[in-house]
């Protein structure tokens, strides 16, 4: 074969840098600056005796809490651990199969959902309410069936269950939806046991969890700096459990954080480093994502913004950060502060979206977030898989090579010709050229034929198509009842602390 | 009106930490009354705040600094408006709820209570019911304001208005909620006396609930 070329450098995708690697290293060794000289509050025993056990200083103790310090050589220990690559898998279909796998590691991505919002936009009627079980299933159902969804939370509160083990019922109802993996959240540890225990049920016993686990579960310490004794608990059991831990604090920048982004990546990642530290002091490869939410308080409403291009920027630049480190990502992204499915939550999501694509965030989650994450919306969720679809596009980037620049083609159908019929065309069109499943591109007489509708009627059709499209269930009957024996004992355990069930809806 | 509490009104309303201490002491030198100042002076700058502020015109950092401003002037005028007797708007005692460490929305609401003329007792966070109870006993409040993130934490807020309710002292103090989770309906089932949706209104919310 003849050489001709050399030199010769290839984008395989396209390429996006926020930070270059000497602003990373500033933020992370600021972030060391904090931990050992700021310290961090922490809120459980249990964590300030591990920490003290492992090098940090104690100080300042009252009542509920102490400061802890950690020199930075407890961080480069952990470090040293701490797993560059995380995987969570979906459970297995009937066939006994699993079609869903998250390899988390440098520029991978996966998108999903966000999880526990208190409201949610009805698919039928189209107004916001209070979420309830069946709200849960159908954003699994529809997330099961959209093909750019990679992963579930659960998109909203189930509410017409019991208030302390509502986190089980979550769980059941993305089962009942969904075989790919999920995030989980849990109202306390013991939420998290039994979602453990129905995770073994699920998958044929803990070896199987023990080959792939089937979820993460989302670990939020409070900003600025502070680590709840809850959060502690969850981050000891998930690293004694082999359950990967998603731990992200969602600082506000001017709030919660300086207002200054660098300086609010540097508070979050002192905080993530806090979680690193103390999982790996307590076991040793311990599986930690780390996030990935942080944005900007809006100072005219002092709301968190989730659609602002400061919330898609920060959370690119800690994409930056991590990939650096070698951590895994929990990145943000299909999000938007609008409160109905509108021309505002596309422009957001498709920004947000295309951005955190771009860097390369791992685990991009909150697609279908609106209303500052207090509303869950089904059409978003819908009309996300196609802007991550297109997104997928541009990501592919323009290879070159002498096929593609296609000059024998050229010479072949010469000046005035047409390249419709020739075999170069039809060999590539459809991996070249992407094409919209919602969008339209009609001519104006088919689309006025087809009824003259809109973006956001379509996107409304298509969800309903998928909410009402008879599929077998996933959970066989023996086992939905197994798993649901489970969240009965759960109420049975709570049944005196409960108020009215009825309370939110 | 008086050049001087022109010039602490215009201070409040820019925030000026530099010139407010002088301009009160100035305005006192020229033998103004505590009350005066007070409602002439610092109360209009603050109420043209919350005007600018609504109308978009003016942003969560400037009117945080402009009661700063207040509170300074404050500390000066306290002493006096004792003496003489001035009644101040009322007490706010705040707190966000058991379990929750989520504290920033109760803090905004305690800065722009304190700018609205309120006196403001700031429990902290993770306050159980019989926390709340105990501070109403000793504080004495006109509002007792709670504040929750989480929806779990948000059944802390019937206990605490059953712990009152128990204890005999629901009907000594007006009762607001808030927080995200939390709505109108909410606070109507658990008997709260108000519901606001963002720290500006609860403010507003607070003054309505002592007039």
């Amino acid at each position: 074969m003849q050489v001709r070329k050399t030199n010769y450098q290839v984008n395989a995708t396209p390429t996006f840098q926020v930070l270059t690697e000497d602003e990373i290293e500033a933020i992370y060794y600021a972030a060391l600056h904090v931990l050992a000289e700021t310290g961090v509050r922490v809120y459980a025993k249990e964590g300030v005796e591990l920490a003290h056990s492992g090098g940090a200083i104690v100080e300042d103790t009252t009542e509920d809490s102490s400061l802890i310090k950690m020199p930075s050589w407890m961080v480069d220990k952990a470090r040293a651990t701490l797993p560059e690559r995380v995987t969570v898998v979906g459970p297995p279909y009937k066939d006994g199969k699993r079609k869903h796998v998250m390899e988390l590691f440098k520029n991978q991505i996966y998108y999903g959902t966000g999880s526990d919002t208190p409201f949610t936009i009805d698919p039928y009627t189209g107004k916001r309410r209070r979420a309830v079980y069946q709200d849960v299933k159908n954003m699994a159902k529809l997330a099961e069936a959209l093909p750019n969804i990679d992963f579930f939370m659960s998109l909203g509160i189930t509410q017409d269950t019991a208030v302390g083990t509502y986190d089980r019922w979550q769980y059941l109802a993305m089962l009942e939806g969904t075989n790919k993996p999920i995030n989980i959240t849990a109202v306390d540890i013991e939420g998290v046991k039994d979602q453990l225990e129905m995770a073994y049920i699920r998958l044929g016993g803990k070896e199987e969890w023990k080959k792939a686990p089937a979820f993460s579960l989302y670990i939020e310490p409070v900003s600025p700096l502070s680590h709840s004794e809850e959060v502690v608990q969850k981050l000891l059991f998930c690293a004694d459990n082999g359950i990967p831990m998603v731990y992200t604090p969602c600082p506000l920048a001017g709030a919660t954080a300086p207002t200054t982004l660098a300086g609010t990546a540097v508070q979050a990642l002192t905080e993530s480093l806090f979680g690193i530290v103390l999982s790996q002091l307590r076991k040793p490869g311990a599986q930690v994502i780390i996030g990935g939410l942080m944005s900007n308080m809006d100072m005219r409403t002092a709301v968190y913004c989730y659609g602002s291009p400061e919330m898609a920027l920060l959370s690119a630049a800690y994409t930056d950060i991590t990939k650096w480190l070698r951590v895994p990502e929990y990145e943000t992204a299909g999000c938007s502060d609008t409160k109905c499915f509108d021309e505002q939550a596309l422009m957001e999501a498709s920004i947000n979206i295309a951005t955190a694509g771009l860097i390369g965030g791992n685990m991009i989650h909150d697609v279908g977030y609106i209303e500052q994450g207090l509303t869950s919306c089904p059409e978003l969720l819908v009309a996300s898989d196609e802007i991550i679809d297109r997104t997928k596009r541009i990501l592919r980037g323009i290879p070159v090579t002498d096929e593609t620049l296609a000059l024998e083609v050229m010479d072949e159908v010469g000046p005035g010709g047409h390249f419709l019929a020739h075999d170069h065309t039809f060999d590539r069109f459809k991996t070249e050229i992407w094409r919209p499943t919602i969008s339209d591109r009609q001519v104006w007489e088919n689309w006025e034929l087809g009824g003259s509708k809109t973006y956001q009627e379509r996107v409304h059709e298509r969800m309903i198509g998928i909410l009402e499209a008879e599929t077998e269930p996933l959970l066989d009957e023996e086992m939905y009842q197994e798993l649901r024996r489970i969240c009965e004992l759960a109420d049975d355990r709570h049944k005196d602390e409960e108020l009215d069930l009825q309370m939110f809806v | 009106m008086s050049d001087i509490l022109e010039q602490v009104s215009t201070a409040i309303i820019e925030g000026d930490l530099d010139e407010i201490v002088d301009l009160t002491e100035d305005a006192l030198d020229e033998e103004l009354g505590a009350e005066e100042i007070l409602n002439k002076g610092l109360m209009a700058g603050m109420d043209h705040v919350g005007v600018e502020f609504k109308a978009g015109n003016m942003f969560v950092p400037e009117v945080l600094r402009s009661a700063r401003a207040m509170q300074m002037s404050m500390e000066i005028l306290n002493p006096l408006l004792a003496e003489s007797g001035v009644q101040m708007l009322g007490k706010v005692l705040l707190g966000t709820v058991k379990g929750d460490l989520h504290d920033i929305g109760k803090n905004l609401v305690a800065m722009m209570c304190e700018g609205a003329g309120f006196v403001v007792k700031d429990l902290g966070k993770d306050i159980a019911p019989e926390g709340f109870l105990e501070a109403v006993k000793e504080h004495d409040p006109d509002v007792l304001g709670m504040s929750a993130l989480l929806t779990t934490t948000m059944r802390s807020m019937e206990s605490t208005i059953k712990a009152l309710e128990e204890a005999g002292v629901r009907d000594k103090v007006k009762v607001m909620i808030g927080g995200a989770p939390v709505t109108q309906a909410f606070a109507d089932q658990i008997g709260a006396d108000g519901y606001a949706s963002n720290a500006a209104s609860a403010a507003d919310l607070a003054k309505q609930l002592v007039s």
